[in-house]
């Protein structure tokens, strides 16, 4: 689920940056340190979409630096166990099939997939339900629910089922697929 | 009413309460896991059920008791037997409400069993989600997925689904070695000046569909595609589903996949290489998601398949370049440099297409759907080979130190597994002598009786040709005293 929250860091930053663009430095650095991590608590840091506040900055008589504590807004991007969300197909697989939701990658396998659908070899390999009505290939919209998470310092992993009510593919039409995936990735990027 | 007061038996009454109370909790144990609005529902409908299940009961055996004539064995077993209608109607009742969250009992029930954790995705359990450490009894698959391992008894029951999948598409399994199987790389260091202008001449156009010169520049190496690996390809990929097992790095794999499969149809997460084997400088089975009934290995090296030995089929070298045929100490004059090629229509590719093909078939003809362990590939190759050479009585010459054992040198066991039989001593059933050296005994008793006298060549044309070569392709020179005999050491005989 996406978040809009407040945090705080401690910023250094080296004397040759102490001039008339001070500040913009620091927000540029913040914006490297910061976009594309991913920590326990909050999850994955989508984008920094505001300073609140930069306070004093202590320069650290050790090494020279200088520390600013730099408040800011940004919004998170953090997987809940129990949570259903709606991720893009990207590989299929005989032992299940990975998707990604945004910056998180969901793998579902064949486990807990209904038992009715097969996995079909050959040229686009999918899996296949018994009366040929759904088929979950590669660009398919699935709505999943999570059900293990694993947050690295760059990635977050997921473990989803499609096996409960409600779940399953949402549309298997590759070209509309790939419009909407479009537009989530533009959101998260 | 009074059940009691109704019933003659006094127990049978009281084991009906005691079973309707059982389905009660029953009813409330499931509609509890499933979420809140519809346990209210079936709770309230199970207990409208057991009630009315209870009334429809009592009438049944007032039924029951008007007829009066029965033992009291048989009314308490009819009552039973109505227990047990009642037990499954309200099982039904509550197959009806649970079925719209099956899936949470089954999943709740899973939980209770303990699950299986049948392979880790990152650390996590792919069935239930939650973080397990790996006791290193898993497989990775790497190549795959990074991150994934799956447990033994999963392999074992992807296998077995496996099995049956390529039952129904009539296929089998082939696994690919890259380097000097189906093509032979260079790196740009190792080119010399002559093949240099040599490769000018040829290079054709890029856009060129038939071109099997390729250069990974972000590698720095040129690659030569064995000819007729288009077409080997395209026909094997239709008896076969095929893999990609090398020695060589991730990338280097994949960038010869994109080469040799466009379109990812072939190769789509089905290529190997060495970070992925389980066992230092070794190729398995283990990482393939196959039945070994069913796999056959084509690979250049003997070596790394110590395990898998009879599923393999040596190929013969491909040395284009001069650099990989200096690796190998070979004798063989590399193509490039003696500017010729491969045939198309008649090189190793083609030859082992055909094997291939008959493997195949004889496969599928003694297989069947309820015995698909009934057919093993193994069983098949051995056959095929033991035809190639079939009544031929030979003997050699000059080929290994005559105190020790034939059967330790590899030209005989070559022999052997080619179906000819193998002997040391000459009599007039004998029909091909193997020598290097026209001059010995053996060899002028051949010629004397104009029997074959083929150098050992033959019999290796034979080994990875899959057919009788000609004997008179492999002719034995005079003797030259200076060069001692190419394939073992050699003694006066």
């Amino acid at each position: 689920m996406f978040f809009h929250i407040v945090k705080e860091k401690n910023m250094r930053l080296h004397p040759r940056y102490f001039g008339p663009r001070i500040r913009e430095k620091l927000v540029m650095k913040l914006r490297e340190e910061v976009e594309g991590t991913c920590s326990r608590r909050h999850g994955f840091v989508v984008t920094i979409i505001g300073i609140d506040d930069i306070g004093e900055g202590k320069i650290c008589e050790v090494t020279g630096f200088a520390i600013f504590p730099v408040t800011y807004q940004c919004v998170v991007f953090m997987p809940f166990i129990g949570e259903v969300l709606e991720a893009a197909v990207t590989i299929v697989n005989k032992m299940g099939f990975f998707a990604e939701a945004g910056p998180l990658q969901i793998f579902v396998s064949t486990h807990l997939i209904p038992q009715d659908m097969v996995f079909q070899t050959g040229d686009i390999r999918n899996y296949t339900s018994n009366d040929k009505s759904v088929k979950i290939q590669k660009d398919s919209e699935v709505r999943l629910k999570i059900i293990g998470t694993r947050v690295d310092p760059t990635e977050i992993f997921c473990i989803a089922t499609m096996n409960e009510d409600f779940l399953g593919v949402i549309n298997d039409d590759p070209v509309t697929a790939i419009q909407h995936s479009e537009v989530i990735h533009q959101v998260t990027q | 009413m009074s059940l009691t007061a109704e019933s003659p038996v006094h127990s049978s009454s009281s084991s009906d309460d005691f079973v309707a109370a059982l389905e009660l909790d029953l009813a409330m144990n499931n509609s509890s896991s499933s979420s809140s609005t519809s346990s209210n529902k079936s709770l309230g409908r199970d207990s409208s059920n057991a009630g009315s299940d209870k009334d429809e009961d009592t009438d049944g055996e007032k039924e029951i008791n008007k007829e009066g004539e029965q033992e009291a064995d048989e009314e308490g077993q009819e009552a039973d037997e109505e227990g047990h209608r009642r037990i499954k109607r309200c099982k039904i009742e509550n197959i009806d409400v649970t079925l719209k969250s099956k899936s949470a009992i089954v999943n709740d029930l899973l939980s209770k069993r303990g699950c299986p954790h049948p392979g880790l995705y990152k650390g996590l359990c792919v069935n239930c989600g939650k973080p397990i450490e790996d006791d290193g009894s898993g497989v990775a698959f790497g190549y795959i997925r990074e991150g994934l391992t799956v447990r033994p008894t999963e392999i074992q029951r992807l296998r077995e689904i496996d099995l049956k999948n390529l039952f129904h598409k009539k296929k089998l399994i082939l696994v690919l070695d890259l380097d000097h199987t189906l093509l032979n790389s260079t790196r740009y260091v190792d080119i010399s000046f002559e093949e240099d202008l040599l490769l000018r001449k040829i290079d054709p156009m890029h856009g060129d569909p038939k071109r099997s010169l390729f250069r990974l520049d972000s590698m720095h190496l040129l690659t030569k595609l064995r000819p007729y690996v288009h077409t080997f390809l395209s026909e094997a990929s239709n008896m076969y589903e095929m893999y990609i097992y090398t020695m060589a790095e991730r990338s280097y794999a994949l960038e010869i996949a994109k080469i040799l499969d466009p379109s990812e149809v072939y190769f789509h997460s089905k290529v190997i290489c060495q970070s992925d084997c389980t066992q230092r400088y070794q190729k398995g089975l283990d990482v393939v998601l196959g039945a070994e009934n069913t796999v056959v290995i084509l690979d250049d090296t003997e070596a790394v398949w110590q395990k898998h030995k009879q599923n393999l089929i040596l190929m013969e070298r491909y040395h284009y370049f001069s650099s990989s045929s200096r690796q190998f100490n070979s004798n063989f004059k590399p193509l490039l440099l003696a500017k010729e090629d491969e045939s198309e229509t008649d090189g190793i590719l083609y030859s082992i297409l055909t094997v291939l093909k008959r493997v195949h078939h004889m496969f599928y003809d003694t297989v069947s759907e309820d015995n698909l362990n009934g057919s093993d590939v193994r069983l098949v190759l051995r056959n095929v080979r033991q035809e190639i050479l079939q009544g031929c009585k030979l003997v050699f010459s000059h080929i290994f130190p005559s105190e020790s054992r034939g059967e330790d040198h590899r030209i005989w066991r070559m022999c052997e597994q080619l179906g000819a039989k193998c002997y040391t001593e000459v009599d007039l059933s004998i029909t091909h002598i193997i020598s290097n050296d026209r001059g010995t005994r053996k060899s002028r008793w051949a010629i004397e009786n104009e029997k074959f006298l083929v150098n050992p060549g033959w019999v290796e044309g034979a080994y990875f040709l899959w057919r009788r070569m000609q004997e008179k392709d492999y002719p034995v020179s005079t003797p030259r005293i200076l060069n001692p005999p190419k394939i073992e050491s050699a003694q006066v005989e």
